[in-house]
């Protein structure tokens, strides 16, 4: 698609990159079949197709109203498209400049623009994890799975772990997990103190200011490790792992962060990609038992936002398991992210949705890779929902 | 325009001024067929030939009034046929009465798409209209979605749009391969089995049950024929019995098809329950086809075919002062007389025999 | 510059349909319409005067009633995915999307059926029907996002339709709204329903003769097994006369499709299937039917192949690669973006005999437009896609590109073919189908309109041109002149 920058956009790099991206949209309208929000609203606009569209027209000058915000802020951010477009059109991308641009243009009221801040400190911040025990204790939370011992060895291959920020407070035992299974293959992971959030959820929440904080100090957390040979940054939380990709891309124009962002950038590994050569010498480990009955959901950061597809399935298989296979496999649950607080509505339906696709086949255990998907995914099934490193570390003996 | 046609033209145009009706009729045999025929004859059997004809091309154009037999035995001379399996009844049947009529024989029972009804074969026509007017609809290639599709309403419609001057028709190369099995069974079963069949990748080209027996053929390839009789069984006819049973299905001149009593057509969904109409039946094309001789009145016979969601023809005999036909809805009734008048506005081609008021 | 501004706003029109409809269902403000203003052909754009987007079947009735009372034109829509501007909006009316209708009503395993409202995507009714061993043949490239109602209205193909047919082979049944908003059914469950067959007339009828809300067709079981069989050949000639060549020997292959080299190398980066990028052009060839069965036919094709001179064959091992065959193929359009901007695909279909030298026709029109045009092929049908790569940045690019796409067509036209062999004509070949069709002929289909839309407000101005717009193209081709669509506003 064509587009016209307007004169006010000629001389903004994000407004010239827009629209170069834009050029390779040739309108097929593939994406829509596999937007999740297009499925449910039958919309054009709450379609990929129709938010370039809406993006090409901010882009070309008109001045948005909050109709164009609210079909902007409908989108997950899933990324389905991206694998659907086989021109390559990079939409993810288009979508951030374009909601930057939009707020700029036309401000958020406050009440919603606060609601934003808040959620971005309160997720982010030291308040998040007492606020996720009291709920426990209140029983508004589900109790989460103890996490267990953490090994302490200290192994000749070093990788780093990224300990993230929501998750060890609300289900500490993917850490631990991870920490187990790596140990058991002769791999010690390291996690940085200083390390915290990736910057995915304040991205998310249109603090792009605030995202690259936090991407330079987790940059400057690892850089000791880095530079003393550490193998590869491995993530557990497929969300986060798509951000870290996105550093290279993020701070392209800081001078001081540029080439280490993208040094950075190039040693993320989810667990997924680092596991499938490995799995071998877990073999004898493995406890002898009937083969559960699983279901893999393939969170949108891990098959959409990092291109990690089938890996987990083959590698579930390969130790034991049953993988079930179940309809719409590359639909978003509803969670992304903060999604399902500001979009409750739409998010839901997406879950239910999922769910009864996931429940089809009968499965005894729903099994994913994303915190946010494993969360938004419990609290509507009674069926237990966990990290598949999780359910890979029970099975070892 | 062509001298021949020219002079149907011209018939054609003084057939609208003066109001006088035409029958459009070659070797009449489908006379007895459709409502009663009427008006001064136009015969087309004087533009006869096969135009254009390219085995690979899987295509024939063929004007109207050449025999049917031609057409079929030039086809059979390069292993190609109509895969629709047409009826002639009767040696003067031309292929513009076969496509008028509509009418496709046991092999459309397929189960695939493979083989089909008349009008799926259909690729394009030229039509005289009732203004005179020489139309040249659809062409002779497979696929074509330029205008509308004319042609293919014309298949089946009795001549009351137009002469039909040229078709041209997609032809398939005859399957190297056919068995016919047979299996003793009733009605329901038959029925049940048929549905059950056709849902498997089996390569059925016909079946037939009547009187406590099926009879199913099959088309195709060495290999998928000789897997589908190892995975159905039955009784294997000997090639040459098959061969005249089919032909006999085809020409309807098996015994069921003898006599007065009026011979009704009703079609189906596939999978209705047995007619358990007073009179005998005989199944076909996988049970979507079931033909009944019967006296019963033709309201009864009606409203059973409507119950089971299809509809009843009365194809010979009978009473056919009524309308052989089911009626249509209001609405699709009103679009048929437009269709009418834009097509034949002084309505002289064959009135009343496809719908009484058209 | 606004270059889409709607021609007239009815207000009270307007009114009407705020009545009629919710909020969330009706579009008005350009901020909403123009992501409407075209659907898969970017070429021509109209923004409407409405966006209406109906939940039930009583607002499209009550949207038929209103438009129909007020003689504002209205243009159905399903996924936006044509490629010929059949749902292109009109300057004057409402855009009726039917995207919302997207519920399979229905999957009948032992009638082999499958009943959906016209939103469902074409996929979607093969998924469904994978349960019972039973799918919906006709398989457009787009059918992951393509709608049956779409599908119904260009009586859509694919890459298997020589041996399974085109939409009108496999849909039974058609409900809908006349554009009063009258009811009407047509086809039946039961073969050959009575009267004349309108069915063949509704289906390819672009949206202009009935408005459908409900859709029959017929499931057929899956093939035990399939394989593809790729070959290459050093010449596009040699490619072209192979596939007479199957014919000719008796096979009707499940698919047979042909991509000249340009096309294998745009499509390899993004399906990476393998392709041989070598050669001049691969033919993929597909069998299906019992294991047997398809060893045999292979073994056949493969000599009949080897005879026409192919350099180099190779068979599909597995169902993940027999798919990855085809991605390449099915992807091929839109690839097309990796490219160039913009790309222009037109559909004409001519007799198969003519394939090799249409292509050598289509490098000489790259020359002389100055344009790179990759071709995929239906072989099997004769149907040709060149993608006609161009800059829609630049007006020349555009013009040459019209120009050389309207050549092609005109060259189908005189090997005895069509303009369109599935896409429709919509806006984009109006002028080419005076080059087709007498002034008779064409009148003749206004006269079909008339029958089924009196009033002509169901998707006026697509399929027949006017008899002003042929005496100018004529005029234009005798002089050489440039602007094809006179009448529409300028992307």
């Amino acid at each position: 698609m064509q587009t016209t920058l307007a004169p006010a956009f000629q001389n903004r790099p994000d407004a010239q990159e827009a629209a170069a991206l834009l050029r390779s949209c040739v309108h097929c309208g593939f994406c829509s079949a596999t937007c999740p929000t297009y499925q449910i609203l039958g919309d054009e606009l709450d379609g990929p197709r129709g938010r370039l569209y809406l993006m090409k027209q901010v882009l070309e000058g008109d001045r948005p109203t909050a109709k164009t915000r609210l079909h902007l802020d409908r989108c997950l951010t899933c990324r389905a498209c991206e694998t659907t477009c086989p021109s390559g059109v990079q939409y993810g991308r288009v979508l951030d400049t374009g909601r930057q641009l939009v707020n700029e243009q036309l401000p958020r009221p406050l009440l919603s623009g606060l609601v934003r801040r808040l959620l971005a400190v309160w997720l982010t911040g030291p308040l998040f994890a007492p606020a996720v025990a009291m709920g426990r204790l209140l029983r508004v939370l589900p109790a989460a799975q103890a996490a267990g011992v953490v090994p302490h060895r200290l192994h000749a291959r070093r990788m780093l772990l990224l300990a993230g920020c929501v998750q060890p407070a609300l289900s500490p035992n993917i850490n631990a997990a991870t920490l187990r299974v790596f140990d058991a293959l002769g791999i010690t992971l390291q996690v940085a103190p200083d390390a915290g959030c990736c910057g995915a959820i304040r991205h998310h929440l249109d603090d792009h200011d605030g995202a690259l904080s936090e991407a330079r100090r987790n940059i400057d957390a690892w850089w000791p490790a880095v530079e003393a040979g550490a193998e590869a940054i491995v993530l557990n939380a497929s969300g986060c792992g798509t951000m870290l990709h996105e550093y290279g891309h993020l701070l392209r124009h800081d001078a001081a962060y540029a080439a280490k962002a993208a040094r950075i950038s190039a040693l993320v590994r989810d667990v997924a990609e680092v596991l499938p050569a490995l799995v071998g010498q877990l073999a004898p480990r493995l406890r002898e038992r009937q083969p559960q009955r699983v279901v893999f959901h393939p969170p949108c950061s891990l098959q959409h936002g990092q291109k990690i597809r089938g890996a987990v399935e083959s590698m579930l298989t390969t130790l034991g398991a049953e993988v079930l296979p179940f309809a719409d496999a590359h639909l978003c649950c509803g969670s992304a992210g903060t999604y399902s607080l500001l979009q409750p509505q739409l998010s839901r339906e997406l879950r239910d949705r999922k769910l009864a696709a996931l429940g089809a086949p009968r499965p005894e255990v729903i099994l994913s890779a994303n915190i946010g998907c494993l969360t938004h995914l419990a609290g509507g099934t009674p069926l237990p929902v966990q990290h598949w490193i999780e359910w890979l570390d029970a099975q070892l003996a | 325009m062509h001298d021949i046609l020219r002079t149907f033209a011209e018939r054609v145009q003084a057939a609208a001024a003066a109001r006088t009706p035409l029958c459009l009729r070659a070797g009449g045999t489908k006379d007895f067929y459709g409502n009663t025929p009427r008006g001064e004859i136009l015969d087309p059997r004087v533009w006869s030939g096969i135009e254009d004809y390219e085995p690979s091309e899987l295509v024939m154009t063929v004007r109207a009034g050449t025999p049917l037999a031609e057409v079929e035995a030039t086809l059979a001379a390069q292993d190609q046929m109509l895969a629709f399996e047409p009826p002639h009844f009767g040696a003067g049947a031309t292929l513009g009465g076969c496509v008028a009529a509509g009418i496709a024989g046991p092999r459309r029972a397929s189960s695939g798409y493979t083989y089909g009804s008349l009008r799926d074969f259909v690729l394009g026509t030229r039509l005289l209209d009732g203004h005179g007017r020489l139309l040249r609809c659809g062409g002779t290639v497979m696929k074509n979605v330029a205008g509308y599709d004319v042609s293919r309403v014309l298949a089946g419609s009795l001549g009351v749009l137009g002469l039909i001057v040229d078709v041209s028709i997609k032809v398939l190369p005859r399957p190297r391969a056919e068995a016919t099995l047979q299996f003793e069974c009733d009605e329901p079963t038959a029925l049940d089995r048929l549905n059950d069949w056709g849902g498997e990748p089996l390569p059925l080209s016909a079946s037939a049950w009547q009187d406590g027996c099926l009879r199913l053929r099959l088309s195709g390839s060495e290999a998928g024929v000789r897997s589908a009789v190892l995975r159905l069984g039955g009784e294997r006819l000997p090639e040459a019995v098959a061969q005249a049973y089919w032909q006999d299905v085809r020409e309807q001149s098996l015994p069921f098809f003898a006599g007065n009593t009026p011979l009704w057509r009703i079609a189906v969904p596939s999978t209705a329950e047995p007619l358990a109409l007073e009179g005998a039946m005989q199944v076909e094309w996988g049970g979507g086809q079931r033909w009944l001789r019967s006296d019963l009145p033709a309201a009864d016979i009606r409203a059973r075919a409507q119950a089971l969601g299809g509809h009843a023809t009365l194809f010979r005999g009978g009473d056919r002062g009524q309308g052989v036909f089911t009626p249509l809805s209001p609405a699709l009734h009103a679009i048929h007389q437009r269709l009418k008048a834009e097509f034949d506005p002084a309505g002289v081609f064959n009135p009343g025999r496809l719908i009484r008021d058209l | 510059m606004d270059d889409s501004a709607v021609i007239e706003s009815r207000p009270e029109v307007i009114d009407g349909l705020r009545r009629l409809l919710p909020a969330r269902a009706l579009l008005v403000a350009a901020e909403d319409t123009r992501p409407y203003e075209c659907d898969g052909l970017t070429l021509i754009r109209q923004r409407p005067m409405a966006v209406a987007l109906p939940e039930t079947e009583a607002q499209v009735v009550a949207i038929l009633k209103l438009c129909h009372a007020h003689q504002v034109p209205v243009v159905p829509r399903g996924a936006g995915t044509g490629l010929a501007g059949s749902a292109l909006p009109h300057a004057g009316g409402v855009l009726l999307s039917l995207a919302k209708f997207n519920r399979i009503l229905g999957v009948d395993r032992r009638g082999r059926t499958a009943t959906v409202q016209p939103g469902v995507r074409n996929l979607a009714i093969s998924e469904a029907a994978a349960p019972f061993g039973l799918y919906y043949a006709p398989d457009p490239s787009s059918q992951i996002a393509c709608t049956i109602g779409g599908n119904v209205a260009e009586n859509s193909g694919g890459v298997h339709c020589l041996k399974y047919g085109l939409t009108l082979h496999n849909v039974l049944r058609v409900r809908g709204y006349t554009s009063a908003g009258e009811p009407v059914e047509f086809g039946s469950l039961a073969p050959d329903a009575a009267g004349l067959d309108l069915l063949a007339l509704v289906i390819g009828s672009e949206g202009m003769l009935a408005l459908t809300t409900e859709v029959t067709v017929r499931l057929v079981p899956r093939p035990t097994v399939a394989r593809c069989l790729m070959a290459s050949f050093a010449d596009v000639g040699d490619a072209g006369d192979a596939v007479a060549a199957l014919i000719a020997a008796g096979i009707i292959p499940a698919g047979l499709e042909m991509m000249d080299q340009a096309a294998t190398r745009l499509v390899e980066p993004f399906a990476k299937a393998g392709y041989d990028l070598e050669a001049a052009a691969v033919l993929l060839c597909e069998s299906d039917g019992t294991v047997d069965e398809v060893e045999a036919e292979i073994a056949h094709m493969s000599q009949v192949l080897r005879d026409a001179r192919a350099t180099r064959l190779q068979v599909s091992t597995s169902e993940a690669e027999r798919l990855t065959f085809w991605a390449g193929r099915k992807n091929a359009f839109p690839a097309a973006g990796r490219a160039a901007p913009a790309y222009y695909c037109t559909d004409g279909t001519i007799p198969r005999k003519h394939i090799g030298q249409m292509l050598k026709s289509i490098q000489a029109m790259e020359q002389r437009f100055g344009l790179a045009c990759p071709n995929v092929f239906h072989a099997g049908d004769g149907n040709l896609h060149p993608l006609v790569l161009f800059d829609d940045s630049d007006p020349d690019s555009v013009a040459r590109a019209e120009a050389f796409g309207a050549e092609i067509l005109e060259e189908s036209v005189r090997l005895g073919g069509t303009v369109t062999g599935e896409h429709g004509v919509g806006v984009e070949k109006l002028n080419q189908m005076c080059s087709q069709f007498d002034r008779a002929t064409l009148d003749a289909f206004l006269g079909v309109k008339r029958a089924f839309d009196p009033a002509g407000t169901l998707n006026p101005g697509k399929v027949i041109p006017s008899l002003h717009r042929c005496a100018e193209y004529g005029r234009q081709r005798v002089t050489g002149g440039a602007v094809s669509f006179p009448d529409l506003p300028r992307f």
